[in-house]
């Protein structure tokens, strides 16, 4: 039987035919481009870990190989604050975004004040040593909702499990030029020695409209005009740091620490 | 045979002056204006929009016969859009930051109508390796324009030619005052003006 293209059947076969060979051409390259992409997301990650951690690359140094030496990326489940059992480079490339939509790994928050609508089981965290291969800081991913975008970012928080390292925010969809305060290393800078927690263990974090008063160990500048992005930061920070969060896993570092 | 072969070379030839895409028939001129301020930008663009033109006119020209008359402005738009899907994904894996700076004007390659007008007007009524010539002409024509414009806007809007310093500028403690008006869109315009008003003049005189 001959091919009738312009009977209706004949262009139905067509165009389902020509679809599925398309699609089949594009996600052909894409697989094909997949672990490139992947290798320079691990890099981004990798990039950023360092910034937020304070390690310094020196020049000529490449950031990858300072990043295996000083760094060891962890699992963690934030329900039980035990470390997940996984091979390094699965752990790089696990798929925070994912997990935390998918329903099997991911869990409503009960109160959820940084919007994050789901939060996964499982987040991975960083381990920063210094030189001597003592602890020096772990770096902690954050994310939650400003105006209008979900903010991402790291938190790097020292030894003591309460001195602020450093900060980043490595993506946002805030105002542009106005939330753009975010990626400027002189705000963030602000966040170095600040404390998260009060005496009593609360997160006490706050950013604060018409600007910290000197001498406060919990506060840092509100940026004018950008009243909903500063308040979203603060959300951020105190969703993370608070019961929700990462106190589970916190409780156990002090516990394993105090035992010792 | 020899007939053939002197139109074969009529039609690579045409499409780059005589009848260039974005000149005479004044077709692609949005992505033209748009990154046409430098020369790498036009190169890449060039490049991308080469690619799909001759693919989409060889998919389309080799399987002609079988596409049917009521869907065929879809399905040639099924196979450009693929086309630039990919173009797109690998531009993002080898030029990202280039990539970033062309920003939507590659999926736009989509709505380009030289693309379109191709596969309708030619590759729709030719043989494969016909369309094929055909394909590359235009996207000559449309490479001439393109780096003709970015040469002149990047010389004079930047001193530069593929980010090389050509002109130094006051700036920079050279002489050059640079011309602010080529790193804009609408000098473009002009620029493209000029020369579609080279080209008629050339045409008239040949007859």
């Amino acid at each position: 039987m001959a091919f009738k293209k312009d009977t209706v059947m004949g262009t139905m076969i067509f165009t389902v035919t020509l679809c599925l060979l398309c699609s089949f051409m594009i996600t052909g390259t894409a697989e094909l481009l997949k672990e490139r992409k992947l290798a320079k997301q691990r890099d981004e990650i990798k990039r950023f870990v360092l910034i937020a951690s304070n390690v310094e690359v020196a020049e000529g140094q490449d950031f990858r190989s300072v990043f295996d030496e000083r760094v060891t990326p962890k699992l963690i489940n934030l329900n039980t604050g035990d470390a997940e059992a996984m091979a390094t480079a699965d752990i790089m490339n696990f798929d925070e975004r994912m997990a935390a939509i998918n329903p099997q790994t991911a869990t409503k928050p009960k109160k959820d004040t940084a919007r994050i609508r789901s939060r996964a089981q499982d987040v991975r965290v960083f381990e920063v040593r210094d030189g001597q291969g003592k602890l020096a800081s772990i770096v902690l991913p954050v994310y939650g909702k400003g105006l209008w975008s979900m903010i991402y970012g790291y938190v790097a928080v020292e030894a003591d499990l309460n001195t602020i390292e450093n900060v980043v925010f490595y993506e946002h969809g805030e105002t542009p030029g106005i939330g753009d305060f975010l990626n400027d290393p002189e705000w963030t800078d602000k966040f170095q020695g600040k404390q998260l927690f009060d005496d009593k263990g609360k997160v006490s974090f706050s950013v604060v409209k018409g600007g910290a008063k000197a001498g406060d160990v919990h506060g840092v500048d509100a940026v004018s005009g950008a009243t909903m992005t500063g308040r979203g930061v603060q959300r951020v920070i105190q969703f993370w740091f608070g019961t929700e969060g990462f106190q589970v896993f916190f409780d156990k570092i002090r516990a394993s620490e105090a035992a010792r | 045979m020899s007939k053939n072969m002197a139109s074969t070379k009529e039609i690579l030839a045409t499409p780059i002056f005589a009848n260039n895409p974005v000149a005479m028939q004044v077709l692609g001129v949005c992505s033209a204006l748009a990154v046409s301020n430098s020369m790498q930008t036009a190169l890449v663009m060039t490049l991308a929009v080469t690619f799909v033109l001759v693919f989409s006119n060889l998919i389309i020209s080799t399987i002609r016969h079988l596409i049917p008359n009521s869907v065929r402005i879809i399905a040639q738009m099924t196979v450009i859009a693929s086309l630039v899907i990919i173009v797109d994904m690998v531009l993002q894996d080898i030029a990202y930051e280039l990539s970033r700076q062309l920003s939507v004007f590659v999926s736009l390659i989509i709505t380009n109508c030289i693309i379109m007008g191709r596969a309708e007007a030619f590759a729709m009524k030719n043989r494969p390796h016909i369309a094929v010539v055909d394909a590359l002409g235009n996207a000559m024509g449309y490479g001439v324009i393109l780096l003709g414009v970015a040469f002149v806007r990047e010389l004079l809007g930047s001193g530069t030619l593929f980010g090389h310093e050509i002109l130094q500028t006051i700036e920079n403690g050279g002489w050059y005052l640079a011309n602010e008006m080529f790193k804009l869109p609408p000098s473009a315009f002009f620029l493209i003006g000029v020369m579609i008003w080279a080209i008629n003049v050339v045409q008239r005189k040949r007859g």
